[in-house]
């Protein structure tokens, strides 16, 4: 706690320096992220709807890590969920009832994300290739597939832009007030997520296996298995992030969909040190850090990717801090071994 | 530890696993620096202070390891330039290949030199390293188990070779578990034992018996494991019928000497056997297949009469128990708390511990609870994360979680490995507990004294096989059977 803490105030403290590095005034921008990310109701809105698809990709790489899997490939996922569920929302079956689109557009969104996922899992299980490169690779494949669709078969009908058509009303997700339920579907996985990992006997494997492979092939568990279905599930919750942000922020699909939620989801998981429930504030922290970024480039015009500045530090101290703990855990073995 | 080696000499170490030979090696080539002691080459002294892979290259201290050192795209005269810090910063290729030539020339070291190294065979890479050695101004040249890639004939070049370096003048240490090989070309042997060196003869007039004899020792050294004096358990009494069979049971290792070749093994009811061998013979794969995670390519495990599946769960089932001393990567999750760790083994069919898709957190730490107390484990915290517990109580929760449910048959192999003699003890207390209860015990030890002080009989695991273990034999004899004299 206290450690996650330090990360992301050390975080800040970069941006700060960051931000008189660019020539800026590092008050004023200050003032004007905080302003704009938690003072009043239009900031909270933005800040939570920054929240959810973070907290969502959060998991999807928390719950891999768990499996010692390193998804790298929330981003795309995401995207593919996204493009899943506008493709069933904007070209589905027509005739089907309306009550049904808007569940049936989040369910395409996690399978498209999950196949993503299942793709790196089976890779890995069945043909050994590292899931770092392919979760990276295959980012670049969803978003030239987003650009293919909205370009090609999802295009709109009017045809004016490369962006598909606004998704139906019954496709939408539902308001609650300022914000959409996506907002709530992301607590509720998150307390899922909780369960699975640490209540529930898959969750229980997948742990064991993240944690000692060797020892969990002996118990019987096979690590590739789980290491596949820990991509498929991750994808899933990705998946699900995109297709909250079509069905209830951007109402269509468009290139930049996405402004690198599956990127800063790795920052999230790390800064939430893998617990589905840290990972609730972890993921409000990054929120509202790119809410507030938002208003103060229109504010004071410092660039909003100064903002990036926490991620890399909250990364990097992250992993510094567990490597280390890991180390010494080892000598700690190694001592009383002898 | 004192030892001498002189130039002219082919100097034979043999010592059973974790005798010291690697740590002496790893101390010459300057990967360890010694505690204690003084290093003399030529009657020069060198200072240990300052001792370190460097200064070992510069005292012409070379070691050719069983895994090649060299860069697989280069050719051997590449290789030999490589990182040599004559010649400056050019590489002249022709050069280089007319000096690796007339090197391999002198000593008759016949490699392709225009082919890059992972082209070659193994005996061939084996050469280039040696080369590579000679070409740095090696005076001692030390081989680790330097036969063990190679086929016969390979083997009798590396020989001959071997002889042209002595004859040359050059020490050469070459360290073997073979005492065939041992007694064709070492002119003097040397044997470690515990960290000591307890005999060093010439090599001439040693027989396989006495090597054996002097390898494994008469007596325990104090502290290095159970005491050899322990009454033997009682041999020769009839046990119950077979609980745990292998039938024909083959398979794959990482190398020749590991592979299982048609294993057969029948252990009774109560009956304690014990398999012993030097490491590298194929324990760790028979423990594998036994645990169900290396796949025999033929034969079948027969539990009470009826044939198993080889894979974990089944052979859990069935009532198998797997015990391994190898606890950081079969036995025990760390980060995971001791509760969870005593549940492991039943994530799929526990039904104490795993309920509909649910893990019974509660049932768990109940459970370990109860066995942390009967087994005095400290800490007895349910929730302790089971990293940071010591190797002794590790083993023990180990041992807990495996005997847990009273399993009919119980595959142990090192239990005791790593263990102080008091906790050492205790496992054995419990392995005979279990025999005396009416389980199959297959203990699996690279301990001597261990296996005899616990098993009811013996087999021995040589490449791959097993033989059996003549009743009442001796520490000489047992021991010349594991290096694979003919009896």
């Amino acid at each position: 706690m206290t450690r996650a803490l330090a990360s992301a105030v050390a975080g800040l403290v970069c941006v700060a320096a960051a931000i008189a590095l660019l020539g800026y005034a590092p008050g004023p921008a200050l003032r004007a992220l905080v302003a704009g990310s938690l003072l009043g109701p239009a900031a909270w809105t933005a800040t939570l709807l920054k929240t959810a698809p973070l907290l969502l990709t959060g998991l999807a790489v928390a719950l891999c890590f768990r499996c010692g899997v390193w998804n790298i490939g929330a981003e795309g996922q995401l995207l593919a969920g996204a493009l899943a569920a506008t493709a069933l929302a904007t070209r589905g079956p027509v005739g089907a009832p309306a009550w049904l689109l808007g569940p049936a557009a989040i369910l395409a969104g996690a399978l498209g994300g999950a196949l993503f996922g299942a793709a790196a899992g089976l890779l890995r299980s069945l043909r050994g290739v590292s899931e770092v490169i392919s979760t990276i690779l295959l980012n670049f494949v969803a978003i030239h597939c987003v650009a293919l669709a909205v370009q090609g078969p999802l295009r709109e009908v009017a045809g004016a832009y490369p962006q598909s058509d606004a998704l139906p009303i019954a496709a939408q997700l539902p308001a609650l007030g300022r914000v959409h339920a996506g907002v709530l579907l992301a607590l509720g996985l998150a307390l899922a997520v909780h369960w699975l990992l640490f209540h529930g006997s898959v969750g229980f494997r997948l742990r064991a296996v993240g944690l000692s492979p060797r020892a969990a092939r002996f118990a019987g568990i096979a690590p590739e298995r789980y290491g596949a279905l820990a991509l498929a599930l991750g994808g899933a919750l990705a998946g699900l992030a995109g297709a909250c942000e079509v069905t209830g922020v951007t109402r269509r699909l468009y290139e930049g969909l996405s402004p690198g939620y599956g990127y800063t989801a790795i920052a999230v998981a790390l800064l939430g040190r893998l617990h589905p429930l840290a990972l609730i504030p972890s993921a409000l922290f990054f929120g509202a850090l790119e809410a507030g970024a938002g208003a103060m480039q229109r504010e004071v015009g410092v660039p909003a990717e100064a903002t990036k500045v926490v991620q890399a530090v909250v990364i990097l101290l992250s992993t510094a801090l567990s490597v280390g703990r890991a180390g010494s855990r080892r000598a700690r073995a190694a001592e009383a071994a002898r | 530890m004192d030892l001498e080696i002189t130039p002219g000499e082919v100097h034979a170490l043999l010592g059973e696993n974790g005798a010291g030979k690697t740590t002496l090696m790893n101390v010459l080539v300057g990967l360890v620096r010694p505690d204690a002691g003084r290093l003399e080459l030529y009657g020069v002294p060198f200072d240990l202070s300052r001792w370190s892979p460097a200064a070992a290259v510069r005292a012409g201290i070379r070691m050719v390891h069983q895994r090649s050192a060299l860069v697989p795209a280069m050719t051997v005269p590449e290789n030999l330039g490589f990182g040599d810090p004559r010649g400056g910063p050019w590489f002249r290729p022709r050069r280089a290949r007319e000096a690796a030539q007339a090197l391999a020339r002198r000593y008759e070291l016949e490699v392709p030199l225009d082919r890059p190294v992972d082209a070659l065979s193994p005996g061939q890479r084996q050469r280039a390293e040696i080369l590579r050695a000679l070409d740095r101004g090696a005076n001692v040249l030390i081989l680790d188990e330097p036969t063990a890639v190679l086929t016969p004939s390979e083997a009798d070049a590396l020989f001959a070779s071997l002889r042209r370096l002595r004859d040359a003048g050059r020490a050469v240490v070459f360290i073997s578990h073979k005492l065939a090989e041992v007694e064709r070309i070492a002119d003097r042997v040397s044997v470690l034992r515990a960290g000591r060196c307890v005999a060093s003869r010439p090599a001439r007039g040693l027989g396989a018996a006495e090597l054996g004899r002097l390898m494994l020792g008469a007596a325990a050294v104090p502290g290095a494991g159970p005491v050899a004096e322990h009454p033997p358990a009682p041999r020769g009494n009839l046990p119950g019928p077979p609980r745990l069979e292998l039938r024909g049971l083959s398979a794959a290792g990482p190398d020749e000497a590991s592979r299982l070749c048609g294993i057969d093994l029948a252990v009774g009811q109560g009956e304690i056997v014990g398999v012993v061998g030097i490491d590298g013979n194929g324990q760790r794969e028979l423990e594998e297949v036994l645990a169900g995670v290396r796949r025999p390519t033929q034969g079948e495990i027969r539990v009470g009469g009826a044939p198993v599946a080889v894979a974990p769960r089944p052979l859990r089932r069935a009532g198998v128990a797997h015990l391994s001393g190898d606890r950081d990567s079969a036995g025990l999750v760390p980060g995971m708390s001791l509760a969870e760790n005593f549940a492991l083994k039943g994530s799929y069919d526990d039904r104490r511990f795993f309920r509909r898709g649910r893990f019974d957190r509660a049932a768990a730490r109940r459970a370990v609870a109860q066995a942390l107390r009967r087994f005095s484990i400290v800490p007895d915290d349910p929730d302790f994360d089971c990293a940071a517990l010591s190797g002794g109580n590790a083993q023990k929760l180990a041992v807990a979680r495996e005997l847990d449910g009273d399993p009919p048959v119980l595959v142990a192999a090192n239990p005791t490995r790593g263990l102080d003699v008091a906790s050492a003890r205790f496992v054995h207390e419990l392995l005979r507990e279990r025999a005396a209860a009416g389980a199959a015990v297959l203990l699996i030890s690279s301990d001597l004294d261990e296996a005899l002080a616990v098993a009811s009989r013996l087999v021995a695991i040589v490449r791959g096989s097993l033989h059996p273990v003549p009743p009442g034999s001796d520490r000489g004899a047992i021991g010349s059977l594991l290096l694979g004299a003919p009896a």
